[in-house]
């Protein structure tokens, strides 16, 4: 029983064997802070997998439901540490009209892997429910997909719902899609364009510092 | 198409199928199932064949697919519940289904006929830019497209806005938005004298209430067009794309079905992109009673079918196609470089070239991604369809095919990532004329000549 055999069952995406496995090791003393950060190591690893298509969607998706397993394991103790570092909260959805979610959802597995907080809105998200949700989470962002381009004014929306409630401040808001652009968020106001999944925790990260 | 008895089965089942959470469909249903099938029947990728010529895989596919359809059934996201198909449907529907259609009016009334492998029918030539369009250009780009000799049939440009307002999909604007489209496309095939040419129509109806809204014979989308009627990522559906097909069937205009299999996604790789391409096509007729159906399988990180992954997925697929059914299905173009940029031509007539000699009716040619408002032309899609003519007429094999795929793709390839975004629409072509610009047309005469040498004997 090793650390490394836990990360191999990460990348392998075997979900019921991870969980054991943490258990394991915890048992056996090896620091819950020490495994974190291999765990997360090895999701990064899969995540570069993934953006070269060495392997494909649903391996990436097994592999982060295994680092749920284990990170749930892992959870009591982390907390009694001092907890996982959190890198920001996201309320994240497809717009209104728009049916298309598998960009989303990308996105919200590459985040959560990268210690963001993420709420899932699902699709065919009215504007104000992603205001009313961000309030509730007291979100950092805001993020929403649009794959069609008559579907983007709803990305709009949310920001004009913003500024008649005086929120807009309060929040990041980020865009994406494959038929948005930069010059789509500067148009609308918006405060980050997300051109794709991999570069999401970055992108993020990089806009609550200010950067 | 399908037998009529068949929406109200299908509606039916919507709501009595088997109920599923829908986050399970996808990774719990369809990825195993495909992952399975794809072992089962000994289906490999072999990335130096962008266009095999493997027979006994094509029908392997075939009956992979079969499995995959009714196996997993198609996911309506409404009622979470799955549609189920059994194979003496699946068998009745492809004994009903028609290998022949005639589509058009008048004068333009034109023969969609099911291909065989290396057939020497042309294609059935489909045009389209796929893409947005600056309102003021619509008519332009409309005209640009009809005056292309080759073409069989249009699907016009998606508008954006209309009279300066932003078209939101389900809104009012919408509506407006696509009677504006409709008009402006039969406007342009009036003004040019092919008045009853075949249209596909309307591509800026995202929602089912767009398209209910054209649909007339005299002003609007007429009966003798065909809609489109598209699927979710993967194998899901949902009653505002249930609503089409039943209207559609209701208002007695040809249906499409439009899908397109992710590669690197829930697909994964070539062989699973190639087993569900072919799948949606039974999901086309099953379902939707399709009289054709309208495939752009892409890679998930490009979004575009250029690369000898997608080729490969496309010559299969459509060899499994041709040789277990009559079946109508068009190969659709997506390229990763803009207009008038020699990589648009190459990656164009490699999809075509690969297309055409491997069944397909083609579809050229959606340009720059299919991302970027205004960056298409008529002339790409010219050139994939006078190469799909020069191969069909010339008997091309695809062993020959699959030599010159690799030449071209040796062109490009390696560009695909950072591909060129070329020129806007009005920047390669004369707007108020709808004609290409010298520039342009200098362009494409060379990379013609390029191709012409590699063993495409262009037919003028």
């Amino acid at each position: 029983m090793s650390l490394e055999k836990l990360c191999k069952l990460i990348e392998d995406g075997d979900a019921v064997e991870a969980k054991i496995v943490t258990g394991e090791l915890l048992n056996k003393g090896v620091d819950p802070l020490k495994m974190i950060d291999s765990l997360t190591k090895t999701m990064a690893h899969v995540g570069e997998l993934f953006a070269k298509l060495e392997i494909f969607l649903p391996e990436i998706m097994l592999s982060g439901e295994a680092l749920s397993a284990a990170v749930d394991v892992l959870a009591p103790y982390l907390d009694a540490t001092g907890g996982r570092e959190v890198k920001g909260k996201v309320v994240l959805g497809v717009v209104k009209g728009d049916l298309h979610e598998i960009g989303k959802n990308i996105v919200k597995l590459i985040l959560e892997t990268n210690g963001f907080i993420v709420k899932d809105l699902g699709y065919n998200v009215d504007p104000l429910i992603f205001v009313k949700e961000a309030e509730a989470m007291e979100a950092d962002f805001i993020a929403s997909s649009s794959l069609m381009t008559t579907t983007m004014p709803r990305q709009l929306e949310i920001i004009e719902i913003l500024k008649s409630k005086g929120i807009r401040d309060k929040y990041k808001v980020v865009i994406g899609g494959a038929p948005t652009s930069q010059m789509w968020a500067d148009k609308i106001g918006a405060d980050l364009y997300c051109y794709d999944a991999k570069s999401a925790p970055e992108l993020f990260s990089a806009a609550l510092a200010g950067k | 198409m399908a037998t009529p008895y068949r929406h109200w089965e299908i509606l039916e089942r919507s709501r009595t199928g088997k109920f599923l959470d829908e986050n399970d469909f996808l990774p719990k249903v369809f990825s195993p199932t495909l992952k399975k099938l794809i072992k089962k029947y000994d289906i490999k990728y072999d990335p130096k064949t962008p266009c095999p010529s493997d027979e006994g895989m094509a029908d392997r596919i075939w009956q992979a697919a079969w499995d995959l359809f009714r196996d997993v059934g198609y996911y309506n996201t409404d009622s979470h519940r799955i549609i189920e198909i059994a194979d003496a449907e699946i068998k009745e529907a492809l004994y009903m289904a028609q290998g022949q259609y005639t589509v058009g009016g008048g004068r333009e009334a034109r023969v969609m006929k099911h291909r065989s492998i290396e057939d020497t029918q042309p294609p059935f030539c489909i045009m389209s830019p796929d893409i947005t369009v600056d309102e003021k250009y619509h008519q332009s780009m409309c005209m640009a497209y009809l005056k292309e000799p080759l073409l069989d049939g249009l699907c016009g440009p998606i508008l954006e806005e209309t009279f300066g307002h932003l078209i939101e999909s389900g809104g009012p604007s919408e509506i407006s938005g696509c009677i504006q489209h409709i008009q402006n496309q039969k406007m342009a095939a009036r003004l040019l004298g092919r008045p009853g040419v075949f249209m596909v129509a309307v591509g800026t109806a995202e929602h089912d209430s767009g398209q209910i809204a054209v649909s007339n014979n005299e002003w609007g989308v007429q009966t003798t067009d065909a809609r489109l009627v598209g699927s979710l990522t993967e194998f899901k559906t949902a009653d505002t794309l249930l609503n089409r097909s039943l209207h559609y069937a209701q208002y007695g205009s040809f249906t499409g079905n439009l899908t397109g299999a992710i590669y690197g996604g829930w697909c994964g790789g070539s062989e699973g992109t190639a087993i569900t391409t072919v799948a949606y096509s039974l999901i086309g007729l099953v379902i939707h009673g399709a009289m054709f159906n309208q495939h752009f399988p892409f890679h998930l990180n490009y979004g575009s079918n250029t690369t000898r992954e997608l080729l490969w997925s496309i010559a299969m697929a459509g060899q499994a196609l041709s040789r277990n059914s009559k079946l109508l299905y068009t190969s659709n173009g997506f390229a990763n470089a803009g207009p008038m940029t020699e990589m648009l031509f190459r990656e164009t007539a490699a999809h075509a070239l690969v297309s055409t000699v491997t069944s397909w009716q083609l579809w050229e040619m959606a340009s720059t991604r299919n991302k970027y408002r205004n960056r298409a032309t008529p002339l790409e899609a010219r050139l994939g369809c006078e190469v799909g003519h020069a191969v069909a007429r010339q008997g091309m094999t695809r062993e020959q095919a699959n030599e010159i795929a690799n030449r071209l793709l040796a062109k490009y390839e390696n560009n695909a990532a950072d591909a060129p975004m070329g020129c806007e629409y009005h920047e390669c072509y004369n707007a108020a004329k709808a004609v290409p610009t010298v520039e342009h047309m200098d362009m494409f005469r060379r990379i013609k000549d390029e191709i012409a040498e590699m063993g495409v004997e262009f037919l003028y």
